[in-house]
């Protein structure tokens, strides 16, 4: 127990914290941009699992920013699909959502065997890139909080920055520029920004297709970064625990780092706790980070509810 | 006298030919897709395709195979159309069928396994432990308004965790086999054909549509389902408990969901449980209940077709060069295509190339307006 704690407070978990919440606040962070224009992105799941092996696969041939954009791309190519089916052929967006997810989980599979010849479920044949990590060494020379400042922000993904960068731009976005209030006036009651002339079709169509971007860049910092190379399922549920952590967030964008960094923490007590707990049942550990999804979704409901009731008993 | 119930009869007759028409054209455009992705990517097509398209009928022992997954298939589309008509987007199915497997293996594996009660009950226990599975993200959102798709998405992970788990520290046979002990023969599904893989698992499939249909179409219980899936608010004006339906619609697909998971794993292919034994299955009821429009009478007709095609590509995968995997963007494209008015441009389009240049704007447009 004392090992779990020192380990849990060490700089070096911080580190894998911020790796593991890396991809899951990207995917969030679309969830977030779909959800508040009133289309349920479900579909982050796949738009992942594609950003991973499109980045895997172009990360052979290309630089790793180049694969980057690639995985950045896939996803935003699927959030279009979506919005055409979902927004030009009026189909329910869920089932679009889910159709895509299954999709992915087969079509990245038939995809990686063609381009490797015949490579079932792994890219091991495939000589990947990675995303470097950025070097911030030269804080060292900070008296005092120097080594510490480096120990904690020294070699995280370029997209991890990024990430938290998206993080404010997004609220900027949000809740300080007219775009973002036509998104969030077109999830939040569409008929008054169609009657003041906004399209609210192209406005979800845009949202959607930011959102698949984002969890492809989520797949890429996952097929790059935390794990170099592709597998199948490798998203493994991140995408389904991102859309609860848009809920858990309230819907906005600080509140989605928050939910990230809660679900990363215990992904990444479930990356570190093999090493300690020998005898602990990895099958165990790998359920906590979905445990810990819907209990913090049935407080966050619970919550919400109270406060709703509390409102109406207010008004009456 | 006799005008208005025949020309009930009619609408309703034009509405089957016309959602058979749609169901018919999105498998048709998705073979077409499989057909170029097959051209283009293996170096046998034609053997490719060929099996893809007549293995499953050339033998008995595969068209066993086909119908052990009908069986299954009709299943899971069943578990979806529950709670489709409820509208309700719960996707636990998954989860309930590894609970449900769960169940069946205690009980075949119990004491009680080699007695001629191995059988029901351990179809029995399947059932509850999936009605359990599904009645947990029901309550969850009936009385806190927590998101099913969430709630339910995680239970999947968490059962596959669990059967993942309790097999190899509990269940297996020794020390690095992923599988338990088979089941004594008195806990598995007799055969309905022998040498076939066809058993118990088809009748319980056929007797769960025409109960589904019963319970839907016949009891008070499914008219107030269909009312709440058509519209919640006014259901509930209408004294309709909808929460109550919306638990109890989860609940019993859950059950169905567990009844599939006994079928896995007492059924001739298995006799036994093993880890990930689903496959994937259990989401492919999504695409069976959506071709259905979620009506259960449809679910085993949809379910053969499909059937068809999931086991030609498993044989394509064994005898060619293409994956099995291939069939995920079969399924997928024939899901986008059913539930969205896809129709219409490739009609028109196809009206343009058979007859003459039809004045087809207008037909086109009110369409696309649709």
């Amino acid at each position: 127990m004392i090992e779990l704690l020192a380990t849990v407070i060490s700089s070096a978990f911080f580190v894998t914290v911020i790796r593991t919440t890396t991809p899951l606040l990207l995917a969030t962070l679309g969830g977030l941009i779909a959800d508040l224009s009133g289309a349920l992105n479900v579909a982050l799941e796949g738009q992942m699992l594609v950003g991973c092996l499109t980045a895997v696969i172009v990360s052979v041939y290309a630089p790793w920013y180049v694969a980057v954009l690639a995985g950045l791309g896939s996803g935003a190519v699927l959030g279009l699909v979506m919005a055409f089916f979902a927004l030009r052929l009026k189909a329910d967006i869920i089932l679009v959502g889910f159709a895509i997810n299954i999709m992915a989980a087969g079509g990245t599979v038939f995809a990686l065997a063609m381009a490797t010849g015949g490579d079932k479920g792994t890219s091991i044949n495939l000589v990947s890139k990675a995303i470097p990590p950025v070097d911030l060494s030269f804080l060292g020379v900070i008296p005092g909080i120097g080594p510490v400042l480096v120990s904690l922000l020294s070699g995280h993904s370029v997209l991890s920055w990024v990430a938290a960068f998206l993080v404010f731009a997004i609220w900027y976005f949000l809740y300080r520029m007219p775009w973002g209030l036509w998104l969030r006036g077109v999830g939040e009651y569409p008929a008054a920004p169609a009657a003041a002339g906004i399209p609210v079709n192209a406005v979800r169509a845009w949202s959607l297709v930011v959102s698949g971007g984002l969890a492809g860049l989520g797949g890429a910092q996952l097929a790059m970064f935390n794990y170099v190379g592709f597998a199948r399922d490798m998203t493994a549920g991140r995408g389904f625990i991102a859309l609860g952590a848009v809920l858990l967030g309230a819907r906005h964008p600080v509140g989605a780092l928050l939910a990230a960094l809660l679900f990363g923490a215990f992904e990444g007590l479930a990356v570190v706790m093999p090493g300690l707990f020998a005898d602990a049942p990895a099958e165990l550990i790998r359920m906590i980070p979905f445990i810990v999804t819907i209990l913090a979704l049935v407080l966050f409901s619970y919550r919400a509810q109270r406060a709703r009731q509390m409102r109406t008993l207010s008004k009456s | 006298m006799s005008t208005m119930p025949t020309l009930a009869k009619q609408s309703r007759w034009t509405a089957v030919r016309a959602e058979v028409q749609r169901a018919v054209t999105a498998i048709l455009v998705a073979l077409l897709v499989t057909v170029i992705v097959v051209m283009l990517t293996s170096k046998t097509p034609f053997e490719a395709l060929n099996t893809l398209l007549t293995a499953p009928a050339s033998k008995p022992r595969t068209i066993g195979l086909w119908f052990d997954d009908v069986a299954k298939l009709t299943v899971t589309g069943l578990a979806f159309s529950l709670v489709f008509q409820a509208r309700q987007f719960a996707m636990g199915v998954q989860g309930q069928v590894y609970v449900g497997a769960l169940a069946a293996t205690y009980v075949a594996l119990s004491p009680l396994g080699p007695t001629f009660a191995a059988i029901p009950l351990g179809i029995l226990a399947a059932m509850l432990a999936g009605a359990v599975w599904g009645f947990l993200p029901g309550i969850a959102k009936a009385r806190l308004g927590a998101n099913e798709i969430v709630s339910s998405l995680m239970l999947n992970y968490i059962a596959i965790e669990l059967c993942n788990f309790l097999v190899r520290v509990q269940l297996r046979e020794k020390p690095g086999v992923l599988t338990s002990l088979e089941f004594p023969d008195t806990a598995v599904f007799p055969p309905m054909i022998p040498g076939t893989r066809i058993d118990l698992g088809l009748v319980l499939a056929l007797g769960a549509t025409l109960l589904v249909w019963f319970a839907l179409y016949r009891t008070a219980w499914g008219l107030k389902l269909r009312l709440v899936g058509h519209n919640a608010r006014f259901a509930e004006y209408a004294g309709i408990k909808s929460t109550l339906i919306m638990v109890s619609a989860m609940t019993a697909a859950g059950a169905l969901g567990g009844m599939l998971g006994a079928m896995f794993v007492q059924g001739q292919t298995y006799g036994k449980l093993t880890v990930m034994f689903e496959g994937g299955l259990a989401f492919e009821g999504i695409l069976v209940a959506i071709v259905a429009r979620s009506r259960p009478l449809a679910v085993p007709v949809v379910a053969i077709f499909y059937g068809y095609l999931r086991q030609g590509a498993q044989l394509m995968n064994i005898r060619t060069d293409v994956p099995a995997e291939v069939i995920g963007v079969v399924t997928a494209i024939i899901i986008l295509l059913v539930s969205s008015s896809f129709s219409i441009p490739g009609k028109a389009w196809l009206l343009g190339l058979f007859r003459r240049p039809a004045p087809q704007t207008d037909a086109a447009v009110d369409g696309a307006a649709k």
